[in-house]
């Protein structure tokens, strides 16, 4: 299956999330075990600077920062392809490039689109 | 025992499995449904990745990129769709949007 | 021997947090969960040798994809008790096909090989040597397959068009920065010669004299709907 090299590059990322895993579940693990827990209701609610909270976090907020995330998305897609293609770019000559110009090209007109309908302007 | 595509193909299909459950399992609730059909969707990818790998073809790999491309771009439009849904109708139960139908 | 054990922690948490993605019983629990499956589905297609498609698992789909996942579970604010209800109602149903699934799956996993010229039908095999996996995916990526690659774009943009569509609304009495205005609008600024001791008031140059007083903002009529 994979080169073992290419896997052994990653090695090191593996050895960080044990020790991450490690650490958390020491610190939470050990103030479980050390510390002395009773619970109430008082001290399991909401603490908000001394007084009550007044709302449910959860509350509608406008559907432009929505917009703003979907957006996001897509050129983040577009971003993704052109890794490959800036890699790969002297072995794949004109087709590549053109290819790679035509997707830019749609994806631009969506762009324009989204500008002239004032989806980037902040009321 | 090293891995081979069997154990790529039992993880895609407990997943697959999970994702056609959680559809089931929760339908009342569309957000929860568009996260099982991502589900779903990885664990195509996981497949596709999984035979791209055990046969040495790269075709799996680019096909992984489409669907991946794809799944974003329906997870946009399904959670747009939800939006506007809930700013009109003030619900995403399920039943309620059957009230769509003539 | 690391990659097997690896490949099983990385699988048992993944179909872990599958299991809570469906289960759970707050939504924001559930992409949380979703978001540690999509790690982990990465670190396995990253076992498999795809590298390419591990990171753009993670970059596009935690973060982005989740997070706008998030985003609408915290958007909305939704009764979740209610749409809990008939969680037990469903479940049998919803288990027997998961079951019947998932034997049909095992079958299917049990019986099948490989043609024995699986190996010469390969459309696009993995180059070896010092080729990199993202760089082999750029080599077939953007000519072999340019149809579906421009169906990609094409796809992507009817997802933005049509998010725009579907979101964006005009509202009327908010205010917007023209900035073409801005930039030319001119003769707001003057230079004047004011005589000594006079007052600014008497004089009536505090500033040039409104072009007509701007009209108050009507209230909107259809803004009750929204907040």
């Amino acid at each position: 299956m994979p080169q073992p090299t290419l896997l052994a590059g990653y090695f090191p990322i593996l050895v960080f999330l044990g020790i991450a895993a490690g650490i958390a579940i020491a610190m939470v693990g050990g103030s479980i075990l050390a510390a002395r827990q009773k619970p109430d209701a008082e001290k399991l609610s909401t603490y908000e600077c001394g007084f009550e909270p007044f709302d449910d976090t959860r509350r509608r907020f406008d559907v432009r920062f929505y917009l703003v995330a979907i957006l996001f998305i897509i050129f983040d897609l577009e971003v993704a392809f052109l890794f490959p293609w800036a890699v790969s770019l002297g072995e794949i000559g004109w087709l590549g490039f053109l290819s790679m110009m035509g997707f830019l090209g749609v994806l631009t007109v969506g762009f324009i689109y989204e500008w002239r309908k004032g989806a980037l302007d902040w009321e | 025992m090293s891995i081979g595509l069997g154990h790529y193909l039992t993880v895609g299909a407990i997943l697959f499995v999970l994702g056609v459950f959680g559809i089931f399992l929760n339908r009342k609730n569309v957000i929860v449904i568009l996260m099982s059909v991502e589900l779903i969707l990885l664990a195509v990818n996981i497949n596709l990745v999984g035979f791209s790998a055990a046969l040495g073809d790269l075709t799996g790999q680019v096909f992984a990129m489409f669907i991946l491309t794809v799944a974003a771009a329906e997870a946009a439009i399904g959670l747009a769709i939800v939006v506007i849904y809930f700013r009109n109708k003030g619900s995403i139960e399920v039943d309620d949007i059957s009230t769509l139908r003539g | 021997m690391i990659a097997t054990l690896a490949f099983y922690a990385f699988a048992a948490v993944l179909i872990g947090s599958a299991v809570m993605v469906v289960s759970s019983r707050n939504p924001v629990h559930s992409v949380l969960f979703l978001i540690l499956a999509f790690f982990n589905a990465a670190a396995l297609m990253l076992i498999a040798g795809a590298e390419f498609l591990a990171m753009i698992l993670v970059i596009v789909y935690v973060g982005a994809v989740a997070v706008l996942f998030l985003f609408v579970v915290m958007m909305l604010d939704i009764d979740f008790v209610r749409l809990r209800e008939g969680f037990q109602r469903y479940a049998p149903i919803g288990g027997a096909v998961g079951a019947v699934l998932f034997v049909e799956l095992i079958f299917v996993l049990g019986a099948w090989r490989f043609a024995s010229d699986a190996a010469d039908l390969r459309i696009n095999p993995t180059p070896g040597g010092s080729v990199s996996n993202t760089q082999a995916i750029g080599r077939i990526l953007y000519t072999d397959y340019i149809l579906l690659f421009q169906l990609a774009g094409l796809v992507l943009l009817v997802a933005m068009i049509g998010a725009i569509v579907l979101t964006l609304r005009a509202r009327p009495g908010t205010k917007r920065q023209n900035i073409d205005a801005q930039v030319n609008r001119t003769g707001s600024v003057g230079l004047v010669q004011v005589p000594m001791g006079a007052g600014l008031r008497e004089m009536g140059i505090l500033r040039p004299p409104e072009p007509d007083a701007p009209k108050p903002i009507a209230a909107p009529a259809d803004h009750g709907g929204h907040h």
